[in-house]
This record gives C-alpha cells, sequence and structure tokens, in this order.
C-alpha cells in the first residue's frame, strides 16, 4: 500500500516537472521572440517588493509617475492576458495600469472588493488608507479580512490579503485616519481616489481635496440594500464634485452607520466592484490609443467595391457626460442610472466662487464636523444622575423584582432576535410620535382635548419605567421624549446605561452581541 | 394616462415613507413638491427632503434652477438621499 502511494507520488511529480519543463521552454522561445518583435518583453523582475508589511510606510518617488520605461515581463503576459486581449485594454492599457497609482480610502466593505479587483488588474502602486482594526462584525461583507486577522490593523490584514492575489503591485500602507489637516498630503501622490469611507464629513473632505488636487474621485456608498456610485471631478475641472451633487449634507440624525442601520454583505460588495470597474475606466482612458486599429468593417480602407462614398464627418468631441448609478437591491429594478448636470455653479469648492483653498484645509480652519451637524454632539440629549441607572445596579432591581416596566426601544426585528425576558417593545419611531405637552405656561389655558394615553404605558405612579436599547443611544432619547409628552406623572423614568451591549458584557455573558 | 406621477424613494426615504413609492396627482411644479410630500409625511422635509437630490425622468434637477419645471403626469420622480455610508 505504502509502495503504491509512493509510486504515484513519484508518477505526480515527473508529470509536474514535465509541464514546468515545458513551460520554461515555452517562455525562452516566447522572450526571444516577443523581444524581437517589439522589445516588450524583459526577464526583469521586479526588485521592488520585500514581503514586510511594516516597510510600507515609505511612500512615493514622484519621478515614479512619470515612468514611462514600463515593461511588462513574461508571468504578466500570462497573469494580465485574458483582460489584455480586450479592446478596452491592450498592451498601452495594461502599462497604463502599472504606471498608474490609486488610493483607496478606507479598507472596509467597498474597500476590500474594489482593491481586490485593482490589485487582481495589475494596478502599480496602491495605497490603502484606513485606522480601524478588523473586528468580527466585519467578516460578513468585508472579504479581504479573515477570522485569524481579528484584531489586526486594518490595513495590514487587506494588503496581506491582496499580495496574495497579486505579489506585483507595490502596496502603500495608511495606518490612520485622513483628517482635512492631512488629506493633500496623502491624496497628491496618487493619480486617482476612490472613496470607500463611512460617514459624510469624509465624504466632502476627500471630494474637496481631490478637487484642489485635480484627481478624478470614484466615489460609492452601501447602507442597509441601497448602494451608490458616482464618479466625481472627472476629468478633473470638469465634473461635478460631491458638493455639485449634494450641497446640503443630511441632518446628522438622520445619518446611520453600517453598524446601526445594518447592511447587507453582497450589496456594499456590488458596490464596491462597481468601483473598481469605474477606476479602470478612468486609467485606461489615459492609456495612449493612437495605435489602436479600428476593427476592419469599421476602418475607411476596407470597404465592400459597391459602398457608396457618404460624406465625410468630422468627428466631433463627444460631450462629456456625468451619472449617478442608484442600486436598490429589493426593488423589482435594482439599478437606475440618473443623468447629472455638470458643475454647480455656485459650487463651494469647484466653480468660480470657490472659497476652499489647500491651504484652508492644511491649517484645519475647515470643521467638516461642524457642516455636517456635528455627528455625536446633539444627537442624544445629555440626561441627569437621576435619569441613569447601570446595568448591574437595574440586574439588582430586577432580581429583587423591581424591574418595573421594562421598554425595549429597538425595531420590532432587533427585538425579535433577542430580547431580555419581561420585556416589551415599543420601538423607537413609536416613542418619538407621542405628543409633545405644551408648555406650563400656555397662551390658552383654555380646555385641551385629553391625549389617549398609550396602553403599554403604567397607570398608576408606582412603577417605575426603564429604557433599554442596543447601545445606550435611543434609550436616552427615549427617556427624555416621554418626559416631554406629560403623559406620565411621577414615575421613576430611567435609562439603562450602555444597553444591552453592557448587559451583555457586565451581567449576562450568554446575552447575544452584535 | 394616469393623472398622476410616480414619485419613487430612495434609501432613507424609502425607510422615512416605509414605501418604495407613491403616485402623486400632476402635474406639479417641481418647487411645490417638497411642501406636498411633508403635509402627506409630516417631518420629512428636514429629516430627509432638505439634503436629497432629485430626478425626473433620470435627470437631474436642481431645487432652485429648476424650480418652475413642470412635474408632468406619467414622469417619474426620484428622491435621492445621500447614503454615506459603507
Amino acid at each position: 500500500m505504502e509502495k503504491f502511494s509512493l509510486g504515484s507520488e513519484n508518477l505526480d511529480l515527473r508529470i509536474r516537472i514535465a509541464e514546468l519543463e515545458k513551460e520554461l521552454a515555452d517562455y525562452r522561445s516566447g522572450a526571444a521572440k516577443n523581444s524581437n518583435a517589439n522589445g516588450h518583453a524583459t526577464h526583469v523582475l521586479d526588485g521592488e517588493d520585500d514581503d514586510d508589511d511594516d516597510d510600507e510606510q515609505n511612500g512615493l518617488n514622484p519621478q515614479d509617475q512619470d515612468d514611462k520605461a514600463v515593461k511588462l515581463d513574461l508571468d504578466e503576459f500570462r497573469r494580465y492576458g485574458r483582460q489584455m486581449i480586450m479592446t478596452e485594454v491592450g498592451l498601452d492599457g495594461q502599462l497604463q495600469l502599472k504606471r498608474s497609482k490609486v488610493l483607496l480610502i478606507g479598507a472596509g466593505g467597498l474597500g476590500c472588493p474594489a482593491a481586490a479587483y485593482l490589485a487582481g488588474a495589475g494596478i502599480g502602486t496602491i495605497g490603502i488608507v484606513d485606522h480601524d482594526l478588523v473586528e468580527p462584525s466585519n467578516l460578513h461583507r468585508q472579504i479581504m479580512h479573515t477570522v485569524e486577522k481579528v484584531g489586526q490593523p486594518k490595513v495590514k490584514s487587506i494588503i496581506s490579503s491582496l499580495k496574495r492575489i497579486n505579489p506585483n503591485p507595490k502596496y502603500i500602507a495608511h495606518n490612520y485616519a485622513l483628517t482635512p489637516e492631512n488629506s493633500i498630503e496623502t491624496l497628491e501622490k496618487y493619480d486617482l481616489v476612490l472613496d470607500c469611507t463611512d460617514s459624510p464629513q469624509t465624504r466632502y473632505m476627500i471630494s474637496d481635496a481631490c478637487v484642489l488636487l485635480g484627481k478624478p474621485l470614484v466615489s460609492a456608498s452601501a447602507l442597509r440594500s441601497d448602494g451608490q456610485l458616482v464618479v466625481l471631478n472627472n476629468p478633473p475641472g470638469e465634473g461635478p464634485c460631491y458638493r455639485c451633487v449634494f450641497p446640503k449634507p443630511p441632518p446628522p440624525e438622520s445619518v446611520l452607520s453600517c453598524g446601526e442601520g445594518g447592511v447587507l454583505g453582497p450589496v456594499v460588495g456590488a458596490m464596491g466592484v462597481l468601483m473598481s470597474t469605474e477606476a479602470l475606466k478612468v486609467l485606461l482612458s489615459r492609456a495612449d490609443k493612437k495605435k489602436r486599429r479600428k476593427p476592419a468593417h469599421l476602418s475607411p480602407d476596407i470597404r465592400p467595391a459597391d459602398a457608396k462614398d457618404t460624406p465625410k464627418r468630422e468627428e466631433s468631441p463627444e460631450q462629456k457626460k456625468f451619472y449617478m448609478t442608484i442600486y436598490s437591491a429589493f426593488s423589482d429594478t435594482p439599478f437606475r442610472t440618473i443623468r447629472m448636470f455638470g458643475k454647480r455653479k455656485t459650487c463651494q469648492a469647484c466653480s468660480p466662487v470657490a472659497t476652499i483653498t489647500k491651504e484652508s484645509m492644511k491649517n484645519g480652519s475647515l470643521d467638516y464636523v461642524a457642516f455636517c451637524g456635528g455627528k455625536g454632539s446633539g444627537k442624544y440629549p445629555p440626561l441627569t444622575k437621576d435619569e441613569v441607572i447601570n446595568v448591574e445596579e437595574y440586574n439588582k432591581l430586577r432580581e429583587n423584582k423591581e424591574g418595573g416596566l421594562l421598554v425595549d426601544v429597538r425595531d420590532d426585528v432587533q427585538f425579535g432576535m433577542c430580547a431580555l425576558e419581561n420585556s416589551i417593545n415599543v420601538p423607537i419611531t413609536t416613542i418619538l410620535t407621542l405628543p409633545i405637552a405644551p408648555d406650563k405656561d400656555g397662551i390658552d389655558g383654555g380646555e385641551r382635548t385629553p391625549v389617549p394615553i398609550p396602553s403599554w404605558l403604567p397607570r398608576d405612579t408606582s412603577t417605575p419605567i426603564y429604557f433599554i436599547c442596543r447601545l445606550g443611544n435611543d434609550s436616552r432619547i427615549a427617556v427624555q421624549r416621554l418626559k416631554k409628552s406629560g403623559l406620565v406623572k411621577g414615575n421613576v423614568i430611567k435609562d439603562i446605561k450602555g444597553g444591552l451591549w453592557e448587559w451583555s458584557r457586565k451581567v449576562d455573558k450568554t446575552f447575544p452581541l452584535y | 394616462m394616469a393623472a398622476t406621477f410616480t414619485v419613487l424613494y430612495f434609501a432613507s426615504a424609502h425607510t422615512y415613507t416605509g414605501k418604495s413609492e407613491d403616485a402623486v396627482p400632476g402635474p406639479m411644479a417641481v418647487s411645490k413638491l417638497f411642501p406636498y410630500l411633508e403635509e402627506k409625511y409630516p417631518g420629512f422635509r428636514k429629516k430627509v427632503l432638505s439634503s436629497c437630490a432629485l430626478s425626473v425622468n433620470l435627470e437631474y434637477v436642481d431645487l432652485t434652477e429648476d424650480a418652475d419645471k413642470e412635474i408632468q403626469n406619467g414622469d417619474e420622480v426620484g428622491i435621492i438621499p445621500p447614503v454615506s455610508s459603507g
């Protein structure tokens, strides 16, 4: 038995050796032919790559930018052949990709698939900005991060995955958060930027920096089952910027992160993949297409003999059009493409009356957080000490059967996933529809029609009311909103601080964290 | 043709209204649309519409520049809030 397996292993190896020898012979003859024909082939391997991830902070040489002497080696012909034989790519297109430097901001749900395809396509230099660490809740959609990378910096994790797809590109890790102060410096070494971030303020900031630096920007986003994709400032100075499309930021209380609002993995994945396509389109449009021949049937030299002469039409340069693609995964017609008008005449960033400058970005005088209404500040009301209880204290009350009325304000889907025993579900959206009591010194002292009291509220004043939610934010809003309604008089109303997340960490470790 | 045009609600507009679309009686000037929707869905304007892009028949429409543009019955209007997550 052992002899037999050794024998078959030996045979496998012989076959493999024969294959490799044939490949090597093919390489040699192919190389000779290629170098005679067009001089593109070279045996020189890129000596640039160190395998050490920590070594990648070294930045870019400005000379790289103009390196027209980029060539493809034989491995690269093989690796990129399937895309190179496309009319849209060709050798000149592939060389253009190799010459290009692309920056992805964000190594999350959008950045992972976008980077995977750009690395695969043979972009010469790929930079990635992110300051986060890989978390288990990322893994359902951030496909470059894997179980064993949990806890690692995302940039390190994504680059090690990208190297396994394609070791050829130069990968540059920017393991920090992009700020107005460092954005110009970070972006200026690249040819093209992909906005794979997750907040309105970074979207405006990146767009402004791209306008100031004359870089095209591929911008996409996704939440729940919706996605948006738009190529901005392309060509630089002509196409609209993010401010042209959305001049007013969304009100901060309406902005949800994927953690708050949820997101379907393939939806954000699809948007990331589409970003990589748009990025390739922008880069390939810069390739030297003069050498291209038209297909024979369109070539004026080869025409059927009986073809009539048509008057020559001057090919007018095409009017550049701008589009935004909207994806609604659960809609019967999931994709829609909206035609945009060009730049906004009054745009603060890209119009002739623009006020945003490199200096105002670099010195930090532009406050994007304030422009976007300061998410975090003012979103959740401050509560007094008497309005808050921590999870341990509340647990003690429960054990003594003094838990009162426990109101879980998450939506019904989350309540259905897991909930504390004896809690009732009144979603925050319902609580926000409670009436607001008029001021005590109302102008009219007249009779008011009494507002019906919702059935879930206790009718006595002795039952305390405790609000809980996932993380302890909505429950704070609920406390304040119920007080404002004037519907309960005298009852203790408290927020359970830190919500179910804290409950799971401090009281009951078997309660699911999500 | 029905005497209405269709309003499509994307992203947070869909969440706010709980619907993917509405049939709205037309014709109607662009400038009248948001007040109309605010009446139908109180709070919609401040919380969602204020930052939305608007499209009519897949063309971006600017609320100030195209304020007088008439939305015709049979048109398709898109309410497009900025999505910023990713």
